[in-house]
């Protein structure tokens, strides 16, 4: 679980995530080309591109969805080799999907501790009873602290609206992160307050010492809350620009490819 | 919060009107659907046949009636859709629940139905069983039904004559261990060892499904293009046969005789789908059933015999309109 | 500042009322709307304890049906062989009852010395039959990656067809009594009977594995949303294959039950048991689209039939009207529920 105090990835030790080299095809189409990519501990990365200039190849990668066909891994200082999501998550990496992976006909707290139940203690817990009261008790703990609004966390997921269901969708993704946070277009389908309470949601991420990794085609937003702006282009690591020097201007010149290399402040 | 509690006082109106017509539907139905309601001191009776929906059960229902009404007693006329005891089973229960003087009854397994027709006799029920019998059958009062070997021998020896004495047969039967249609097959195997040059393939089981019928019919024609003769042992069981001989083109060449005689048989018969039909006389089993069952009711004796059989008429195409033998022919509705 | 905390009042009613499942309480409303019309039609005759306990006993074999196809149905996939395991489970248990029991000559003369091996190793057998025939739809299901309609079609014949080859197309014969004086007539305490008991004890662990454990849960997310379980590493495909395996598990236990009623085991019946099963679920209230369902609605949901074809045995209705009136009663059922519960939802 997310806790505030311990400080998620190692702050100036060096890079919580390091990808080099990746490459990945799929028959003929090149998705990925030499890719490079650094996550260190208390930033935010928004990675933009055009669409198919291989983003959530990317993430993909990073999660453990896909695995590169070259390139490796390094993970807090270690190489590594993710074969599935699962390992991803076991190293405290969290994602948000673009389409959010939520069960609609369950509940908010069901869905945050889907596949992570807490059972109750002794026998009962040995046959599967679940400790419902607790899950309720650290939801809502949780949220509080996250400053996350969901109207009822024991209503459906389906009576919610597109945005509510986001917004559980990202905590509980923030919540059970230790390392590193994900994010596939998270504001997509929200209006302006609730893309603001997302993006403050990332900016508290942030402050606990954890990184947040999200692709989005909202300049506006990316140059508000990212650290660091990574530009793809046809599977490539066009330019990497510092939001509070460049432009939004330059960033979709990046993207389209009206300007090449990199450009440092 | 409070959009909630709206929608749900809005819903429970809509609930209401709903329980309100399932319930209103219920009591209609049962108003205009239920018979004879109640006439005070009539005995009641209670019939339930094998399965609804077959036409030799429908026309012993119309002789059940015709009886009952002559005699001036109630009948209710219940059965399964399926012809299995696990339906029919919570249909006798529910009958014995209104508590009848007598229950009327075709049982749809030997065995199975042994128990549940107990627990009426315990209750003093009088149990008459029409047409199939049930391994205890001193259970019942009476047990009255067509003598179905004789039926059988009967079609066997139509067959015979169909096909000239000679060539290949075979029986397409429902399922075995219905007593009935067991021993028709019985007596069917019976007469046809009378006969030297008439080679019997043996019985396939159609599971009292006409479209079943049809399809053995087919496939056995594949197998034995040579075939000459089929014995349907019941209703759905010739039907399908007739179908299937007309399926495969070979309506000349395949003589059916069939067990009962429902309007479609009497129409294939007329058509030359079927050659002969040996038919049951339900109507008679139906009445003497309703008379035994009111017989003893009223004087407490017991009948003379506690088997009684019923007829046979054979039907051709020469006799089918015959004012004797068209009494005979089933009905699909009284 | 919107208020997550486990509120007082209406929040914390709702919970309680969530817990053991009650989700479909308009299905109540219309079960005991059939029984007062009935009590008032037909008075005692209908409404006695006897005839109640007669209506259980008589869908005591459907309602272990449709408490396992709830299971199925709410991962958001559905089982069309229950009938033909149930009618294979009771038919290798009665070959092995008669077989165990002693030899072919003392069988035949209705003499069972072995009994007290032949019975109990015979319901060991039909048991594991129906574990073994679930089993065979789950694998099927997750490793050919067929859908379960497909499946559960094929199997419906396959198992109905190996049952008639074993059988001979025969009610089995010369099944040991004591099955049916043990088990199926018997009533525990002088009035419960066995198979009702039964149900009982399955519908209670049902309920409580349902709604209490992890196992219910995953239940509920797969049918919801299986990627999405999947994603988080629940395996999927390991929980389809113990959801089938209890769906058969449950028919063969019904067949155990089944011979015990009828003390044969009735291979030509049982051949709409699959469709009324599906829709004493779907009348209960459980989603054929996935991640709704109660156990309790299905309960309800059996005997609302079973009580509208009781009260129309009673009263004389004749038999065509009673199936009219279910198919009414199905369709009411279905669409009020669902008006309910799209008035709630959004998109």
């Amino acid at each position: 679980m997310h806790e505030n105090e311990s400080g998620g990835g190692p702050e100036g030790d060096g890079p919580v995530l390091r990808v080099r080299g990746i490459d990945k095809s799929f028959g003929a189409l090149q998705a990925l080309k030499g890719v490079d990519l650094e996550v260190r501990g208390r930033e935010v990365v928004a990675l933009i591109g055009d669409n198919g200039a291989g983003k959530s190849t990317l993430i993909n990668v990073l999660t453990g969805v896909l695995e590169p066909d070259s390139g490796e891994i390094v993970f807090e200082g270690e190489r590594v080799e993710f074969t599935s999501p699962h390992d991803a998550r076991e190293r405290g990496i969290e994602t948000v999907y673009q389409d959010l992976a939520v069960a609609p006909q369950l509940d908010a707290v069901a869905n945050i501790f889907l596949g992570r139940e807490r059972r109750r203690t002794g026998l009962l817990g040995r046959l599967g009873v679940l400790d419902q009261q607790r899950m309720r008790r650290e939801t809502d703990e949780q949220l509080e602290e996250l400053h996350v609004r969901i109207p009822d966390p024991t209503k459906p997921l389906s009576t919610f609206s597109g945005g509510q269901r986001q917004g559980a969708a990202v905590a509980r993704a923030v919540m059970w992160a230790s390392k590193i946070v994900i994010m596939d277009e998270p504001t997509a389908a929200l209006g302006v307050a609730q893309a603001g309470m997302v993006l403050d949601l990332v900016r508290r991420v942030r402050e606990t010492g954890i990184p947040v990794v999200f692709i989005s085609h909202n300049m506006p937003q990316v140059f508000d809350v990212a650290d660091r702006v990574v530009v793809l282009r046809l599977g490539e690591v066009v330019a990497e620009l510092d939001p509070e020097k460049a432009s939004t201007e330059d960033a979709v010149a990046a993207m389209t490819g009206s300007l090449r290399g990199e450009e440092s402040a | 919060m409070s959009k909630v509690t709206r929608i749900g006082r809005r819903m429970s109106r809509r609930e209401f009107l709903g329980v309100a017509s399932a319930g209103a539907g219920v009591v209609f139905l049962g108003a205009c659907g239920g018979g004879q309601g109640g006439g005070g001191e009539s005995y009641r009776l209670t019939l339930i046949v094998g399965v609804t929906g077959d036409e030799f059960y429908t026309t012993m229902e119309c002789g059940a009636e015709a009886a009952a009404k002559e005699l001036g007693v109630d009948l209710n006329v219940q059965g399964p859709e399926e012809f299995s005891a696990a339906e029919q089973t919570p249909i006798l229960n529910a009958a014995i629940q209104a508590n009848p003087d007598a229950i009327l009854i075709a049982p749809t397994d030997v065995t199975a139905m042994v128990a549940p027709i107990q627990s009426a006799v315990n209750q003093d029920i009088t149990v008459v069983l029409v047409d199939t019998t049930i391994k205890k059958e001193e259970l019942a009062l009476a047990g009255i039904s067509s003598d179905n070997v004789k039926g059988g021998m009967l079609a066997g020896e139509a067959l015979a004559k169909q096909i000239g004495e000679k060539g290949k047969v075979m029986v397409i039967s429902v399922k075995p261990g219905i007593s009935t249609t067991d021993q028709r097959q019985q007596g069917f195997e019976e007469a046809i060892k009378k006969y030297p040059n008439i080679e019997y393939l043996g019985t396939e089981y159609c599971n009292d499904d006409p479209t079943q019928a049809a399809s053995i019919t087919t496939s056995t024609l594949r197998s034995n293009p040579d075939l000459k003769g089929i014995f349907g042992a019941n209703l759905f069981s010739g039907q399908g046969a007739g179908t299937g001989l007309q399926q495969a083109g070979k309506e000349e060449e395949v003589s059916v005789v069939a067990f009962d005689a429902s309007p479609t048989q009497v129409e294939d018969l007329r058509r030359g789908r079927l050659d002969a039909l040996i038919a049951q006389h339900p109507n008679d089993i139906g009445d003497k059933g309703v008379r035994i069952a009111v017989d003893y009711l009223k004087t407490d004796k017991e009948p003379a015999s506690k088997q009684i059989t019923t007829g046979f008429t054979t039907v051709t195409r020469e006799n089918l309109d015959k004012p004797e033998v068209k009494e005979y022919l089933y009905k699909a509705e009284c | 500042m919107a208020d997550n905390k486990t509120g007082q009042g209406e929040s914390r009613v709702r919970r309680r009322l969530a817990i053991p499942g009650f989700g479909s309480a308009f299905i109540f409303v219309i079960l005991a709307g059939l029984v007062v019309a009935f009590s008032i039609m037909e008075g005692t005759a209908f409404l006695s304890a006897e005839n109640f306990v007669t209506i259980a006993e008589d869908g005591s074999e459907l309602l272990l049906l449709a408490v396992g196809v709830t299971f199925v149905i709410i991962t958001a996939g559905i089982d069309l062989s229950v009938g033909s395991i149930l009618v294979l489970s009771s038919v290798i248990a009665a070959q092995t009852m008669v077989a165990l029991s002693g030899t072919p000559e003392q069988v035949h003369n209705f003499q069972f010395p072995n009994q007290g091996v032949g019975i109990p190793v015979g319901i060991a057998a039909g048991l594991l039959v129906g574990l073994a025939c679930g089993l065979i739809n789950g694998l099927l299901v997750t490793k050919l990656k067929l859908t379960p309609f497909i499946v559960t079609l094929g199997t419906l014949g396959i198992f109905l067809g190996t049952a008639e080859i074993l059988s001979g197309g025969t009610n089995v014969p010369y099944v040991p009594t004591a099955v049916q004086t043990s088990i199926g007539t018997r009533n525990l305490l002088g009035f419960l009977p066995v198979p009702i008991a039964i149900g009982l004890v399955v519908v209670i662990l049902a309920m409580l594995t349902l709604h209490l454990t992890q196992f219910g849960r995953y239940t509920y997310a797969i049918g919801s949303n299986a990627d999405a379980a999947r994603r988080v590493g629940i395996d999927v495909e390991r929980h389809l294959l113990k959801v089938y395996t209890l769906s058969g598990f449950l028919a063969g236990l019904a067949g155990i039950i089944d011979l015990a009623r009828f003390n044969t085991a009735s291979v030509g019946a049982h051949t709409l048991d699959n469709l009324a099963a599906i829709s004493a679920v779907v009348i209960g209230g459980t989603s054929l689209f996935g991640g709704i369902g109660t156990i309790v609605g299905s309960v309800v949901g059996t005997f609302i039939p079973a009580v509208l074809r009781n009260g129309f045995v009673i009263g004389g209705v004749q038999p065509f009207w009673q199936e009219v009136a279910i198919g009414i009663v199905l369709i009411l059922a279905v669409f009020i529920d669902q008006r309910r519960r799209s008035a709630e939802e959004r998109m």
